[in-house]
């Protein structure tokens, strides 16, 4: 009633200033008087307009074509690839069999907690969210719907059946509801096991060759490899053959990113990714860990703080952002880094472009610890299942019906292959067996960001398998396909396989082989840590210790002096009181160890 | 009337040189010369470089901006490109949100001025009034507000409450009014012989026919500022769709093009090559930025110069009122 | 509304009919001006009262908890908002005093310059970076700043130093980075109104000092100076009203994770609470704290200048 009134006021006051505007004439007749009826007519239907807007963009044309089609928005709150939406070939085709069409907007400029912030302070939503950290100031907006009657009406057994009834339990927040369901890490059929889509030091293929693939098992040797070679090429060509210097190491530090500095402790003392402790059961009952004051941790940042004065450590590591990062690791011109493999796997397609893959700069995961001869977990055997963030439809959605049917299509096979494979004889082609495979010139397409942007649509952040398909031979995803895979490693990288006898890229890390669902019950940590907020105390020591790690991490590798900053850094460190934090990690412990027994 | 107005204004621009040349006339002493040499060798070096300074970021951006992008990469294009491509603007350009921010922005800059100066004018004008009852009153309600203000949060849940938040008038309704726009306004009007408006009114002219047809006539040039004022704001403001249009892509701007191009080139890169044929090879972040930061810049570069008079007069009526 | 309509009455008796008849046009657009004003000044100053409350979107302004004055014991209990205000008072006031000086000195040797075919140009350069967003001015700076930008180039060129310097991950330069930024963009602009003023000097006063064979440094001090001190004391007090505003944008669009400690500010402050941690009444309190600082530095800053006899604003 108010803002009716409020909204008549204003319209009233500005057609009248219009009308002056228009009178004094200040050169602008025709163009006021335009303004002043179109605010007129917006001021009613601004809903309405805010709604279909993506639909009024560029979808005009294609509604009066297919008239069955709608447009729903997403916004995945991490940054990605725009695809030509609307003119996109695989998105068309996935639109006529599902009557949806997804225009995607991804995470630009900002950190994914301010977006969503200002999302929420914005009231408006799109239709499909992933909201990363922010999921759950989603839910305590009340701005989800809740996906059980869904899951329930046995409509969308797609949906239904993509975790089993245990693992949908563990979406269930608070209020007993499940308000979105993580689409990465879900196998069906049998593992294929060729990536390694987690942690690792990682080295270009051509240092190992150069140094005729040793054997590198430790940080010390690891760094040595790096040092020597950037002493023997000081400089290296670009994509045009040009000179550029080498940069030996680089590391990440950006917003949630920073994992690329922070987390390594833990796989140098061979734990598996917890992510936030290192959960202990040697012999005892299972304790939490804070692998950030562990004497491996001192080790590796003063490893890395002699490398930085050294020089072999990229100078500006500590203020790069993500897209910095990329950019410099697609020059071509860094020889090693630590990152998770699906946070850098795109410049793979972007070596591939260049052809700077002929140049051996693809990167090998190494499996490092601490000392030699200690076990090592960096790859993850088995689906880890993360809760704390995932795909939901927002109360904004103008048909919550239609948008889990879509959901529930994404894990049709044949739409599944439409989105990882593309359209059969064009992006791959089938044996007399029945296997998927592509030519060099297909992987040359699939690698062309204009081709992605106009043909391919992967709908990444939708629900997806790894694994293998239905027919049981092909896997769901190309890069899974054992042939597909090796074929599809540019020489240098087979060549590297090959001297190290490894068919997959589990094998050149040799981490322990066990399905850590079983031998760790409580993995992974961190989805319970992820979700932390500052309403408990040890969420606010989580957060707290988060910024602190932030911004001591890259200063004690800077500093001239490690021993005194490092001593900087624990006090500030413990004014955080990370005990609060550790208990609360300990109890969520108990509970995981108790629920599995 | 009105032109005798405008000389007087001219003329206090143009002092600066008249008054110099009166200045500078006066019998050179001699024990002063070598003084008055050093004195000015060195003002012409700190000039100098105070140019080089100020000109030197915008030149090596536009000199990167048409040079190809991995050549730029390796450092060592400043002034002259090296390899001469217009290639980063061909993609630039191509690019879906830097056309839709462009009209937009071009928008909110034309229809954000002329409200601004509508309803500016107006409240001056009425301000200005001598004889006006509550003119002491509506002045210090406009005063106040430009010392006091609600802050980031509940400014947002106001434009929220209004709709004003993902749409276009988020741009252009609340700031339609300032109280400093006003004040300079006044005072200039204030200034203005009042005999002019007496005679409209013995013949029989109303309040608004004063408005429109003898105050506004004179008020040209300050008019003028105020609406460089207004245009330059609205040219370069960021925030505000970062922080209320941040889901409706329709109402993006070009200077948030520009930020999230300038933090983010991976989607960029993606999308900068979908826009054109092939050639994503060449494309750096470094040209691309540099291609969008001068397409950016261009308009407001190109118009200022032949502005600066009307901005000289607003800037010392607003900052020395007396 | 009603209070305008029963202070309109008041006047009635002390302003002729006829009069009020002549100003009802001034009047109903008075009554606009007004509700527009409340509505987009005012308004926002009621949702001060969040600051009291626990503030939840779900439950809105009338249904929130009110928790008194527990946000803002929390603001002053955290060391994060005491250094954020410190960061604020600090950049800001560095930036006051450089930018003022600046222009002055630019002024002044501006001024000093004869010829209008050189001055002329200098001053329209001048002008340039003011048209910039502060988008385009910190891409640029980090592009200079960068391990491969010109200022590392020079400096290793001029041996002054061995390896890059990497600027932005040195938290103490980070004030003096924000303050060339200021200085870059808004010296010339700045210039402009102490030029005038300079202009509006009295040519006697110069020619009377050649004759007593005053030299121009002594022309600067005893005849410029003294002839601008007002025009720079009420900017002054103008521009301190805008001490604790003076930090949002270069510190957002330079600011990253090393030098945070630094380069939060407020506004930054209230963008992390308010928006990212959707805590609106945290957001709020830290905002009304800058507003009543505001406030008060302007009105010590009028009072002193009125007790020095100095030219005031109010």
């Amino acid at each position: 009633m108010k803002s009716k009134t409020v909204k008549k006021l204003l319209t009233l006051t500005m057609s009248a200033i219009l009308t002056v505007g228009c009178l004094t004439g200040c050169g602008g007749n025709a163009g006021g008087a335009d303004a002043g009826s179109t605010a007129a007519s917006d001021d009613g239907g601004d809903a309405a307009a805010a709604d279909d807007g993506a639909a009024a963009d560029d979808g005009a044309d294609e509604a009066a074509a297919s008239g069955d089609i709608v447009d729903f928005t997403f916004f995945g709150g991490m940054p990605g690839t725009e695809i030509n939406s609307g003119n996109n070939e695989i998105q068309d085709l996935i639109a006529e069999k599902t009557g949806v069409r997804l225009k995607e907007t991804w995470l630009t400029g900002q950190t994914v907690s301010e977006a969503i912030g200002s999302i929420i302070a914005s009231g408006t939503y799109p239709d499909l969210i992933d909201g990363g950290d922010g999921c759950v100031d989603l839910y305590n907006e009340g701005v989800l719907v809740p996906w059980d009657e869904y899951l329930e009406s046995g409509k969308y057994p797609n949906l239904t059946n993509y975790y089993t009834e245990a693992e949908w339990d563990q979406f269930r927040q608070d209020d007993g509801h499940i308000y979105w369901c993580n689409v990465f890490q879900n196998t069906k059929g049998e593992p294929t096991g060729t990536t390694h889509n987690d942690e690792a030091f990682w080295v270009q293929a051509r240092v190992l060759a150069w140094d005729n693939y040793p054997e590198i098992k430790t940080l010390d040797q690891y760094f040595d490899l790096l040092e020597r070679y950037a002493e023997a090429n000081p400089k290296v060509k670009d994509a045009n053959g040009n000179e550029m210097d080498v940069i030996p190491y680089t590391c990440l530090c950006d917003d949630w990113r920073y994992f690329c500095i922070e987390n390594a402790p833990q796989f140098l003392d061979g734990y598996p990714n917890d992510g936030s402790v290192i959960v202990d059961f040697d012999g005892k009952d299972p304790t939490i860990v804070d692998y950030n004051t562990t004497e491996t941790a001192k080790k590796y940042f003063k490893k890395l703080n002699e490398e930085y004065a050294k020089g072999i450590v990229d100078k500006d590591f500590g203020t790069q952002k993500y897209d910095d990062y990329i950019a410099k690791l697609s020059n071509g011109n860094v020889l090693g880094m630590c990152d998770q493999y699906w946070d850098f796997m795109q410049i793979n397609d972007s070596f591939r472009n260049t052809g700077l893959e002929n140049e051996g700069c693809n990167y090998v995961p190494l499996g490092l610890t601490i000392e030699e001869g200690m076990e090592n977990r960096w790859h993850t055997y088995g689906d880890t299942l993360n809760v704390a963030s995932g795909i939901a439809v927002t109360t904004d959605c103008s048909d919550p019906d239609l948008a889990f049917s879509f959901l529930n299509a994404m894990l049709d096979q044949d739409i599944h292959n439409l989105r990882f494979w593309g359209v059969e004889g064009v992006d791959y082609l089938v044996d007399d067996d029945g296997l998927f495979y592509r030519t060099d010139e297909i992987r040359a397409n699939i690698s062309d960001p204009k081709y992605r942007a106009d043909h391919l649509c992967f709908y990444s952040y939708l629900p997806q398998y790894g694994g293998t398909s239905d027919d049981g031979k092909n896997a769901n995803l190309p890069e899974e396909q054992p042939s597909e895979f090796f074929n599809g490693l540019a020489k240098p990288m087979q060549d590297c396989f090959t001297a190290y006898g490894a068919k997959t890229y589990p094998d050149l890390i040799g981490s322990v082989k066990e399905d850590v669902n079983a031998t760790h019950p409580w993995f992974p940590m961190w989805s319970f840590s992820n979700n932390l907020d500052t309403s408990t105390e040890g969420g606010v020591a989580w957060t707290k210790m988060g910024e602190t790690k932030h911004e001591w991490l890259p200063k004690v590798v800077m500093s001239s002096n490690f021993d005194s900053e490092w001593e900087n850094y624990m006090k500030a460190y413990n004014d955080c009181k990370p005990e609060d934090f550790l208990a609360e990690m300990q109890e969520e412990l108990d509970r995981r160890v108790a629920a599995n027994k | 009337m009105e032109e005798k107005v405008l000389d007087t204004i001219n003329e206090n621009i143009e002092e600066v040189t008249e008054e110099e040349s009166k200045v500078k006339y006066y019998p050179p002493k001699k024990r002063m010369k070598g003084g008055d040499l050093i004195f000015n060798i060195c003002n012409g070096i700190f000039m100098l470089l105070f140019c080089v300074i100020t000109l030197y970021p915008v030149v090596n951006t536009l000199a990167i901006s048409f040079n190809d992008g991995v050549d730029a990469m390796r450092g060592g294009v400043h002034i002259i490109p090296r390899m001469f491509t217009t290639e980063n603007y061909e993609i630039v350009l191509a690019l879906k949100g830097i056309s839709r921010g462009a009209i937009i922005s071009v928008l909110r800059t034309v229809i954000g001025t002329l409200l601004a100066l509508a309803a500016n004018a107006l409240l001056a004008f009425i301000v200005s009034q001598r004889k006006f009852v509550f003119r002491s009153q509506l002045s210090l309600f406009w005063v106040i507000t430009m010392y006091v203000n609600g802050g980031m949060i509940p400014v947002m849940i106001l434009y929220k409450n209004l709709h004003l938040t993902n749409s276009f008038w988020v741009y252009v309704i609340p700031g339609m009014v300032s109280g400093f726009n006003m004040l300079v306004m006044r005072t200039y009007m204030e200034g203005l012989p009042y005999e002019l408006q007496e005679a409209a009114q013995i013949d029989g002219a109303g309040y608004m026919r004063i408005f429109l047809n003898v105050i506004s006539p004179l008020c040209k040039p300050i008019y003028a500022t105020v609406a460089l004022f207004v245009a330059v704001g609205q040219w370069n403001s960021w925030f505000d769709t970062m922080l209320y249009n941040r889901m409706s892509d329709q109402y993006t701007t070009l200077q948030y093009e520009l930020m999230k191009m300038l933090s983010a080139v991976t989607s960029l890169k993606g999308n900068a090559s979908a826009a054109t044929t092939g050639q994503s090879v060449n494309i750096t972040p470094i040209s691309v930025r540099a291609a969008a930061t001068i397409i950016t810049m261009a308009p407001i570069v190109a118009l200022y110069p032949f502005l600066q008079r009307y901005f000289v007069t607003g800037l010392t009526i607003g900052g020395v009122k007396e | 509304m009603s209070s305008e309509k029963s202070s309109e009455k008041k006047k009635e008796f002390a302003i002729t009919k006829k009069e009020l008849i002549k100003q009802k046009v001034l009047i109903i657009w008075t009554v606009v001006f007004v509700i527009y004003g409340f509505i987009f000044y005012y308004l926002p100053l009621v949702g001060w009262l969040m600051a009291f409350q626990n503030y939840k979107n779900k439950t809105g302004f009338f249904h929130s908890k009110w928790v008194g004055l527990t946000k803002f014991k929390f603001l002053f209990s955290d060391a994060t908002f005491i250094r954020v205000i410190r960061n604020t008072f600090c950049m800001g006031t560095l930036n006051l005093i450089f930018t003022t000086v600046m222009a002055i000195v630019f002024a002044i040797l501006l001024n000093e310059i004869r010829n209008s075919g050189i001055k002329k140009p200098i001053q329209t350069i001048s002008y340039l970076p003011h048209f910039l967003s502060w988008i385009i001015v910190t891409g640029i700076l980090n592009d200079a700043l960068s391990s491969t930008g010109i200022v590392n180039e020079l400096l290793k060129n001029f041996g002054l130093v061995k390896d890059t310097v990497p600027f932005f991950s040195i938290p103490a330069l980070f004030w003096p980075i924000v303050t060339f930024a200021h200085l870059w963009k808004e010296t010339g602009w700045n210039a402009i109104i102490y030029l005038s003023a300079i202009t509006s000097i009295d040519p006697s006063l110069y020619e009377a000092a050649s004759i007593d064979g005053a030299g121009r440094w002594d022309k600067i001090k005893h005849i410029t100076l003294p002839g601008i001190k007002s025009t720079i004391i009420v900017l002054l007090i103008m521009n301190m009203g805008n001490l604790l505003n003076a930090g949002f944008e270069v510190q957002y669009l330079l600011g990253n994770g090393l030098v945070k400690s630094v380069s939060d500010t407020i506004d930054i402050y209230v963008l992390t609470w308010g928006i990212s941690q959707n805590d609106y009444s945290l957001g709020t309190a830290a905002g009304i704290f800058k507003s009543v600082v505001s406030i008060v530095i302007i009105l010590l800053a009028n009072n002193t200048a009125k007790k020095f006899g100095e030219e005031r604003l109010f």
